[in-house]
């Protein structure tokens, strides 16, 4: 079966930032993921860039700091 | 490598663990933009090589303070970019006048030479070669920025020792695409010059540096004959059917891919048969063929007969006294190939392409695999030391005992101690050698040329002949001495596979306790530290009756107490002194 945009997401956090599934949910942001610096956050951008197949506009970069805003983000480059 | 995703890479080298015995090798890569992205692409990259790489940086530009604060690790990486030499400088070096550029220059040398001299004891320093190309490729023109680099890589060039290797980076941006390199956004947002694609890609060029200086380069070349060393099939199409001259379109593929393997065998690199044939066949090609390239006298080992090619493989690296892991097979048979992938999976196998001109390239890519951190005088000698040590073999069968078959070979030492003219040789030795090594050490000429000095050091250097030949320097041994304790440590004890299993190692360990004796040293302690390939010597302290005091794991700490010690007293092996050159 099709993986959802949500798992998509949430797997690539997880991968991202060193964290199990479980631990991760559409709360999940800056605030309450310990491993997010900076570094970790450009690595969030190719990889989400590399699973979607899209291309974050720069703009869009520094804003993507929540699921719910990667979400929003996602969707957005993919309908465009 | 290339097709892998990022974040597939993040995971997969999670995947990799290990034993709290493993000696990591550190990596630490120093520069003046930020290049962390490269971390788990390094070490995924290695580690699927059996390299336990673990990587770390330094701080953001201070490449000169970490030089000397990161002088220990296994392999310094420096990534020192023009462009960001000040803050903007890929374009306001455009504004520049030629007094300024030229104090510039001047500056970045001195720091150059600090750099050059914090590392000088550091086993491998990867020293990328000053690039303009991500900013000067869209012109025709040249700019301040290219002048400098220019400028500076002559420097480098001048400057650079033999642990010191310069990285043309352009050529990874070449491979990678320079707009597929250059990674802007991260560039501008956060100094982040390089891509993934560019990072993936440098790995790989670089990685046999790494893979050699932890005495993992390939050792032998071995191919096939039919379509894959000539084209056509020599049983069918006969001597004169076959096709490797450079006046035929195919032939000419086949030229050049021998060109390719004799300019490695120039290199050391050993060359050897491995095909379904008919031996007859075989060798009135490899002797009177008029455009063969790879002749007879080239080639250290052939195993032309009908047996599987896995039993064929296995005996080419018993009697080459190397490992698997050593050897690159090259094939056209999806069959055979598939076959060896499946039964010996440390051989690393090249299957010439179906589009047939782009063998000699697909072979050209695997080229670095053999490389070696220093090549010295010996490895011209390997190929005629290796087959006399085939003939050897042969002879070896025919004696009834093995004791026999040493009396006959007339053997005889020669030891060197602290001689300087050996430096690179031994250096070299504790880099490659695997099987017959106590310790697995890797000592690069610098320190090798500083315990020779030193005068609680000494080092031994064994060169050993038998009526085949001269094997060349193959043993050594480096003895730590505490003078008021009146004890010795054996800090390195190895000898090359190319003269095992002839008991030297005894006779050279009896004229090291007869040294000792003479010097008044009462007791000698040693270990034996395990590896995946020097399991043959774990026993080899206790049989030069060491007493086992402790271990862990699977080390072993041994002490001798030097009267206790009873000679060997090889008679068939003669010693001699070797003059200090």
């Amino acid at each position: 079966m099709e993986k959802s945009t949500k798992e998509r997401i949430l797997n690539v956090m997880a991968i991202t930032f060193e964290t199990s599934l479980e631990k991760l949910n559409e709360n999940s942001s800056v605030d309450n993921i310990e491993n997010w610096d900076s570094l970790k956050h450009m690595n969030l951008v190719i990889a989400l860039e590399e699973e979607f197949e899209i291309s974050i506009p720069d703009d869009e970069v520094g804003n993507i700091i929540s699921y719910k805003l990667i979400e929003l983000v996602v969707n957005e480059c993919s309908t465009k | 490598m290339k097709d892998i995703k990022y974040s597939e890479i993040l995971r997969l080298n999670k995947e990799f663990t290990f034993d709290e015995s493993v000696r990591l090798i550190e990596i630490r890569v120093l520069s003046n933009v930020s290049v962390q992205q490269s971390k788990e692409i390094f070490e995924f990259t290695l580690r699927s090589e059996s390299v336990p790489a673990k990587v770390y940086y330094g701080d953001y530009d201070n490449i000169i303070q970490d030089s000397l604060k990161y002088q220990t690790s296994n392999v310094v990486i420096i990534f020192w970019e023009i462009c960001n030499i000040s803050d903007g400088f890929e374009y306001s070096s455009y504004l520049l006048d030629k007094d300024y550029i030229n104090k510039l220059i001047e500056r970045i040398k001195q720091n150059i030479d600090l750099v050059f001299q914090n590392l000088k004891a550091t086993s491998l320093v990867l020293f990328n070669r000053f690039s303009a190309l991500l900013f000067s490729y869209p012109t025709i023109q040249s700019n301040n920025l290219k002048l400098i680099a220019d400028q500076l890589n002559q420097y480098l060039e001048e400057k650079a020792t033999s642990t010191i290797k310069l990285i043309d980076i352009d050529k990874v941006i070449a491979q990678a695409g320079v707009e597929r390199s250059l990674n802007l956004r991260f560039y501008f947002s956060s100094k982040a010059l390089y891509s993934i694609d560019f990072f993936k890609t440098y790995a790989q060029f670089v990685k046999p540096y790494i893979l050699a200086a932890n005495g993992k380069a390939k050792k032998a070349l071995i191919f096939d004959c039919d379509n894959t060393l000539w084209g056509g099939i020599v049983g069918e199409d006969g001597i004169d059917g076959i096709e490797m001259s450079v006046k035929t379109k195919n032939g000419k593929i086949f030229n050049q891919v021998q060109s390719i393997a004799l300019a490695l065998n120039q290199k050391g690199i050993l060359l050897g048969l491995c095909s379904k044939n008919n031996v007859k066949d075989v060798d009135e090609v490899l002797n009177n063929h008029p455009d063969i390239l790879i002749k007879n006298e080239y080639i250290t080992i052939k195993k032309v007969n009908w047996n599987d090619k896995i039993t064929n493989l296995r005996e080419i690296a018993s009697e080459l006294n190397i490992g698997l892991d050593s050897i690159v097979f090259v094939d056209d048979s999806s069959f055979e190939v598939n076959l060896v992938k499946e039964r010996l999976p440390e051989i690393k196998i090249i299957q010439v392409p179906e589009k047939l001109y782009e063998y000699p390239i697909s072979l050209l890519k695997h080229f670095d695999l053999f490389y070696n951190l220093s090549y010295s005088r010996e490895d011209k000698q390997k190929t005629e030391i290796y087959k006399q040590q085939s003939l050897r073999e042969v002879e070896k069968k025919s004696f009834a005992n093995i004791d026999d078959y040493l009396v006959s070979l007339e053997l005889c030492l020669t030891v060197f101690k602290n001689d300087l003219s050996l430096t690179a040789r031994l250096s070299q030795m504790t880099q490659k050698t695997n099987q017959f090594n106590l310790t697995t050490k890797r000592y690069t000429e610098t320190e090798i040329s500083n315990f020779i000095s030193h005068p609680d050091y000494v080092v031994f250097g064994i060169s050993v002949k038998d009526k085949f030949g001269d094997n060349g320097v193959t043993g050594l041994c480096i003895l730590n001495l505490d003078k008021d304790t009146y004890s010795v440590t054996f800090d390195v004890f190895l000898m090359s596979c190319r003269i095992i299993g002839r008991k030297i190692e005894y006779a050279f360990m009896d004229h090291l306790v007869s040294y000792l004796k003479e010097n008044n040293v009462k007791t000698a302690s040693a270990s034996y530290i395990p590896t995946k390939k020097n399991g043959q010597v774990s026993d080899f302290y206790a049989n030069c009756f060491f007493n086992e005091i402790s271990s862990i794991d699977e080390s072993k700490n041994y002490v001798l107490n030097i009267t206790e010690y009873k000679p060997h007293n090889l008679d068939y092996i003669k010693i001699e002194y070797g003059e200090i050159n």
